[in-house]
């Protein structure tokens, strides 16, 4: 049989999720296994090998794997800092120790707030003799002895990983790049990251930590992906090895592992691209994503089913300006412990039960009151959960929250309702980071809800922010493995090229956008897609002449290259508009700050499968007591899923099961079923 | 869902608000146009209830008691209120250039609240760019004022008060954005209040807001009131210019503490000044100030995350009472005295109510900082336009029991610096060096954070503008520990040594090729130096950030060799501690510096009658 299956890997803190595709046939395999986390190539390769024995294939009918991985990222928050090391230039020593001066939140909290200690100490930071001016021209010679001797210390002092960024050297790599050769042959087994390579922009202390990053996790994503990569090769000879990355594209396990920072959102990508494939069959464009897991919800807004990237992302308050889709992330989940706080406030979150010991009712052990707790005590799920592999007790967590109502002279339920209602909350204001933050009104989106507990809490979350419309996908709980399959080859490229708009600086702009075109070009056809196929964007981040930040655009399709600089000029007077409710347009010089490229290979995607026709209306498959707030206990209709065709209608109050999900559906909502499965609720006219 | 207010509603209620404050934050700095606001994040907002008080509390913020004052109940939908006048708002703004706007928010026809944001503008007129003139004899030389004002009357815009406004401006499109900004950014925070009275009611509503200023209130009272001894003590402080004159000008404060509440007595401070130094808080029994210095009491949190938690809304003035001495001091100025720099008197009364609190604590609050100077270079370009290279630095931040300072803090939240790499790109400049400045840190056990060392070399002919207290007198240490470095600025031309200046200057000449140095002020230090681990003391040497010289004076510690051989001689050091422990006096509370020893033994400061050295108190060690 020829290799027509696809196969992707999402690797999570709990459960990896695997699905395989068959692009002949249209068959899907979804199969979950338990996370390794020592060797997560254990877990990935135990389940392609359930995925193919379930489709009864071999290794060699694989097309390719598309994988979405958390190494990165884990490496960043369990502070693997050790053994960093950073070169700069001459007078910056204090880069990373002085950051940019800010004290975060409140006014005077600089009498209080301590400074959190930096990925490089001080001692472990070196300046090299060398300088460069802003238009990339050398002030000073680079003191290649003087390189050498610094980091023949630094090795002595223990560092194996290094970074280096050194004065506008995006303007010129060629100091950098020297360093680079220089250490290549000197100390061979030195992990180095080069500013230049890894982010020509400028702002020193930005483009110095997404380079430090960058060289803190190369050593984890690169063993971490080599193992994985030869295992597979043994397995089934050389084939495509996918790795998603931030912006929402994929590059080769190779490449990936060359520049590893664009990796640190490889995991929750996968969610946004399956959303924007559910909301496409859907025919709806604009949406926000709620991605509910075990300890965090990660939300995105969409417009035009068309991913937004941000250079503005921070991860565990280091900035990484690296382009990524722009996700929130909230510290409520299903696992989430609910707990008395000062003045006998009622609180949920950001402490998690885990996996382990996890919810009470998932009888690991588990012993205070949870966000899956609560659910259970409304009556929202059935007796087992995960098609019957996890028996509930929901009689303990029932007198757990007895326990805890009794705080505030409250019942079982209606404490947990309240604890339901205030996590619910957390996610409210982390959609309005991705919204109202940003102009926009929710109102005018869709949520797609998914993940575990999304679409328990789906319309509590819509109620809030005067959202009308939510759609669950199908097997919700698989989403993010499902948007591994429908990605692309994606690579950006970026150089910060200061200049005024103005007659005559087309000729200096479009050789630059394209070398990065050039660039793109050879980068993707090593990845072994050819030229003809290979897309190419062109974007510029753009400001008004004494305004210190940027808005970024991109050329929006059908322009010529020629009209290039005309059409970003005009997107960003528009765009500033929308962003900011105001643009000079024919007041103020518009100023180009950084040129960028968008590479893109385009990858075949799988047909969605329909679902078949309703045949009449929906039997409920049971009835069951379920505690609604200011209501109370209802009879409520209990739907399976699966029994829902295309065309299904169902009103709330009422819930649906399925395998790995529970929707929860309240009085004033209803809900039907789309040709493709997609679960569409509207909230009705109060 | 109409409810009755538990502790669902509650929590509910009071995040909603809490992250209302963020939203309006974030749309005042998105629409925005002023740099001080969009990049130095000068600007506060607030949300309040219908009687005007104050539910949210990350940041200090304005009054709506002018409101109040000048429209009594003429307060209705599409109101936008309006106002920059020291005198004639209840003490609510500093300075002119600091401009009000404040919306009253309507469920149906009840009023809800108000949603408020003020924020440090570019230029509102007076008699230099920017409207914070360092010589000037009355606030009409600063700049328009306007008292309280409707700038929209039921949605109707006041067209030629704004105009009015405007044309006062040096840049009125930055003012108009800015004013539009802020309006809208109310409206927002308005949204948030009606759509909670909507979900839970009214009734609910108002009693949460009342049980979110009783909970502020009781957290002082049951978490940080019990940590300050009952009794009386007094602290002072001082300005070192008003730009006419230089010499010490005092703040002083008597601090009274009974279990349930602190009384704070200004009596005591020096006349009002001559030049714009001074701050006109004496107004609407001083609510002002009570919720300006609210925040600094959070220090005595059991954790820094704690502090972070503490929210200090309305709920201060049930803990927090002020007394003001007669007119004419520098707290209680006369109608029309200048008080474009006030800040300098505002962040000192920060530090003098933590100097109480150290006395009153045995010494467990942070030392001082000094955290808001503007330095810059102004210069023609070719064409003939102006090219201002203007920048806020921060400086070390305060030693505290908990913690060493950190280094170069900003006091204003989010505030920035400016890359070298912007700069650079920007203006005739090359910045040689962004540093930390060695051995400016106060000593003590938890020494003081880290001043800046910068150098920058102008490529053209230019002029230096410094607008810095604190160039001589330095942040005081507390509790044993030892006064940080003051700020200075000096230029070093080709062939000579650097020439120093003072900390308040507008116009110093600087030739293409000269190198301006700049280095802020150090932290106080906070505990006996002695008391320091060596290993710390050797990781400071270790780093540069202390010489082994300054290792040996301040804290007895031996160090010998270099780079990774770098040691403590342990035993001359334990050695040179048990002598320096035992040669010295009892350790004060407070070190000042030197130049501070310097001015007092020269006799040039002088206590009011009945007043005596605050400064006479022992730290408390061990």
């Amino acid at each position: 049989m020829a290799n027509t299956l696809r196969i992707s890997v999402d690797t999570g803190g709990t459960f990896t999720d695997v699905i395989g595709i068959d692009g002949e046939t249209g068959d899907v395999h979804v199969v979950k296994t338990p996370s390794d986390r020592e060797d997560p190539s254990r877990a990935l390769l135990t389940g392609i090998e359930k995925v193919l024995t379930q489709a009864n294939r071999g290794f060699d009918s694989v097309e390719m794997v598309v994988h979405g991985t958390t190494t990165a990222t884990n490496a960043v928050l369990e502070h693997e800092f050790g053994g960093i090391g950073l070169l700069v230039t001459e007078g910056f020593r204090h880069i990373i120790e002085i950051a940019r001066q800010s004290v975060p939140d409140g006014y005077g909290n600089s009498f209080f707030w301590v400074k959190p200690p930096r990925i490089v100490p001080l001692h472990l930071v070196r300046e090299v003799p060398e300088r460069l001016t802003y238009d990339g021209s050398v002030h000073r010679e680079l003191d290649e002895a003087a390189v050498l001797s610094a980091v023949r210390e630094l090795v002595d002092a223990g560092v194996t990983r290094l970074g280096v960024c050194l004065l506008h050297s995006y303007a010129n790599p060629m100091h950098e790049q020297r360093i680079g050769e220089l250490l290549k042959e000197a100390f061979p087994g030195l992990f180095v990251s080069l500013s230049s390579t890894v982010l020509p922009e400028y702002r020193e202390y930005e483009r110095a930590m997404t380079t430090l990053l960058d060289v803190m996790v190369k050593p984890y994503c690169r063993t971490y992906l080599d193992r994985a990569h030869q295992e597979l090769r043994a397995r089934s000879g050389e084939l495509p090895f996918l790795i998603m990355q931030s912006n929402g594209g994929v590059v080769s396990a190779r490449a990936a592992g060359e520049k590893p920072v664009t990796m640190l959102l490889s995991g929750p990508a996968g969610g946004v691209l399956g959303a924007i494939e559910s909301a496409r069959g859907a025919g709806i464009k604009n949406i926000i994503t709620l991605d509910v897991g075990g300890t965090s919800t990660d939300v995105a807004l969409i417009e035009d089913l068309t991913i937004r990237l941000t250079s503005e992302t921070v991860i565990e308050n280091y900035p990484v300006k690296i382009p990524m889709i722009d996700i929130a992330t909230v510290g409520t989940g299903g696992g989430s412990l609910a707990w008395v706080g000062p003045n006998g406030a009622l609180k949920v979150g950001p402490k998690s039960a885990g996996a382990v010991p996890g919810p009470i009712c998932y009888r690991r052990g588990g012993e205070l009151p949870t966000v899956t707790d609560a659910a259970a005590v409304l009556g929202y799920f059935p007796a087992s959960l995960v098609g019957g592999d996890l028996l509930l007790d929901r009689a303990s967590a029932h007198s757990v929250f007895h326990e805890f109502g009794a705080n505030w002279d409250l019942s079982a339920e209606e404490i947990a309702a309240g604890v339901l209602e205030v996590a619910v909350a957390g996610q409210v204001a982390g959609i309005r980071q991705v919204s109202t933050l940003k102009g926009r009104d929710p109102g005018d989106y869709t949520l797609v809800a998914f993940g575990g507990a999304g679409p328990l809490l789906a319309t509590e979350v819509a109620d809030f922010l005067g959202m009308t419309s939510v759609l669950v996908p199908p097997n919700p709980g698989n989403l993010s493995a499902f948007g591994l399959q429908v990605t692309d080859v994606k690579r950006d490229y970026v150089r910060t090229f200061v200049r005024q708009v103005a007659d005559g600086v087309d000729a200096e702009v479009t050789p630059v956008w394209q070398e990065l075109e050039r660039q793109g070009r050879d980068e993707l056809s090593e990845e072994g897609i050819n030229a003809a196929g290979v897309e190419l964007i062109r974007g510029a981040d753009l400001r008004y002449v004494g305004e210190g930040y940027e808005v970024s655009v991109s050329i929006p399709a059908g322009v010529s290259n020629e009209d290039s600089l005309a059409a970003v000029t005009a997107e960003f007077h528009a765009e500033h508009d929308r962003i900011y409710g105001f643009s000079y347009e024919g007041k103020q010089e518009v100023e180009i700050v950084n040129l960028r490229v968008q590479a893109i290979g385009r990858l075949h995607r799988p047909e969605l499968v329909g679902v078949p026709a309703s045949t009449g209306p929906v039997e409920p498959a049971a009835r069951r007591e379920v505690y609604w707030r200011g209501v109370g206990q209802q009879d409520c209709a209990i739907y399976q899923r699966s029994e829902l065709g295309a065309g299904s209608r169902i009103s709330g109050p009422c819930v649906v099961e399925e395998y790995g999900a529970t929707v929860v559906v309240p009085a004033h909502w209803a809900a039907s079923t789309d040709s493709f499965g997609n679960l569409i609720m509207v909230r009705r006219q109060a | 869902m109409k409810t009755t207010l538990g502790p669902i509603e509650l929590e509910v209620i009071t995040g909603t608000i809490r992250s209302a404050e963020v939203e309006i934050e974030a749309a005042v700095e998105r629409a925005a146009r002023s740099p001080m606001i969009r990049d130095q994040h000068d600007y506060r907002v607030g949300l309040y209830d219908a009687k005007g008080r104050k539910l949210t509390g990350r940041s200090y913020g304005s009054l709506v008691e002018p409101v109040f004052e000048f429209f009594g109940d003429d307060i209705n939908p599409g109101d936008v209120f309006f106002w920059n006048d020291p005198y004639n708002s209840s003490g609510s703004c500093g300075h002119v250039p600091d401009l009000c706007t404040t919306v009253p928010i309507f469920h149906e026809d009840r009023l809800l609240g108000f949603a408020q944001v003020f924020g440090h503008h570019d230029d509102i007129g007076g008699c230099v760019p920017g409207s914070l003139p360092v010589q000037v004899r009355d606030q009409w030389g600063e700049g328009l004022v306007v008292p309280p004002a409707k700038l929209y009357d039921r949605g109707v815009l006041n067209e030629t008060a704004f105009r009015i406004i405007e044309r006062n401006s040096r840049l009125p499109e930055h003012l108009r954005g800015d004013i539009d900004s802020e309006i809208g950014a109310c409206q927002l925070g308005s949204r948030r209040l009606i759509e909670l009275a909507e979900r839970y009611g009214v009734e609910t509503l108002e009693s949460a807001f009342d049980s979110i200023i009783d909970n502020c209130a009781e957290t002082i009272r049951r978490e940080l009131l019990p940590k300050i001894a009952d009794g009386v003590y007094t602290f002072e402080d001082y300005i070192e210019s008003d730009g006419f004159t230089r010499k010490l000008f005092a703040m002083r404060i008597t601090m009274t503490k009974t279990a349930e509440k602190i009384t704070l007595d200004f009596t005591g401070t020096d006349p009002e000044a001559e030049g714009p130094i001074n701050w006109a808080i004496d107004y609407c029994e001083g609510r002002f100030v009570r919720k300006w210095l609210g925040p600094v009491l959070r220090c005595l949190a059991d954790s820094p995350e704690r502090a972070a938690e503490i929210d200090i809304n309305e709920g201060i003035l049930d803990v927090l009472d002020v007394r003001f001495p007669e007119k004419g001091t520098l707290v209680t100025p006369h109608f029309g005295r200048p008080t474009g720099l006030r800040f300098f008197i505002l962040i000192r009364s920060l530090g003098i109510f933590a100097g109480v609190l150290a006395k009153a604590t045995g010494g467990k609050m942070p030392a001082d900082h000094e955290t808001i100077r503007i330095w810059g270079m102004h210069s023609r370009e070719t064409d003939g336009k102006l090219s201002l290279f203007r920048e806020v630095l921060g400086g070390g931040g305060p030693g505290r029991p908990w913690a060493d300072g950190s280094d170069v803090v900003h006091i204003v939240p989010n505030s920035r610096n400016l890359p070298a790499e912007f700069s650079e790109q920007r203006y005739p400049v090359l910045v040689e060096s962004l540093a930390l400045q060695t051995d400016s840190a106060g000593a003590g056990k938890r020494r003081g954070g880290f001043g800046y060392d910068k150098r920058v070399r102008a490529l053209r002919d230019c002029f230096l503008l410094s607008n810095a207290d604190r160039s001589e007198l330095a942040p005081y240490g507390v509790n044993g520990g030892v006064a940080g470095q003051p700020y200075g600025v000096s230029i070093e031309s080709d062939g000579g040594g650097p020439r120093s200046l003072p900390g308040m200057v507008d116009d110093v000449p600087v030739r293409a090729g000269d190198l301006v140095r700049l280095w802020t002020t150090g932290g106080g230090g906070w505990g006996d130096p002695l008391d320091r681990e060596t290993e710390l003391v050797h990781y400071d040497v270790l780093c540069g950030l202390v010489t082994p010289e300054a290792a040996e004076s301040e804290y007895g510690v031996v160090v010998t060799g270099t780079g990774n051989d770098l040691v403590v001689d342990a035993d001359a050091t334990e050695r040179l501690r048990d002598e320096r422990r035992r040669g010295r006096d009892t350790l004060g509370m407070f070190d000042r510096g030197e130049h501070f020893r310097k001015v007092q033994s020269a006799g040039g400061l002088v206590w009011p009658e009945g007043w005596s050295d605050p400064d006479d108190w022992p730290a408390v060690t061990g």
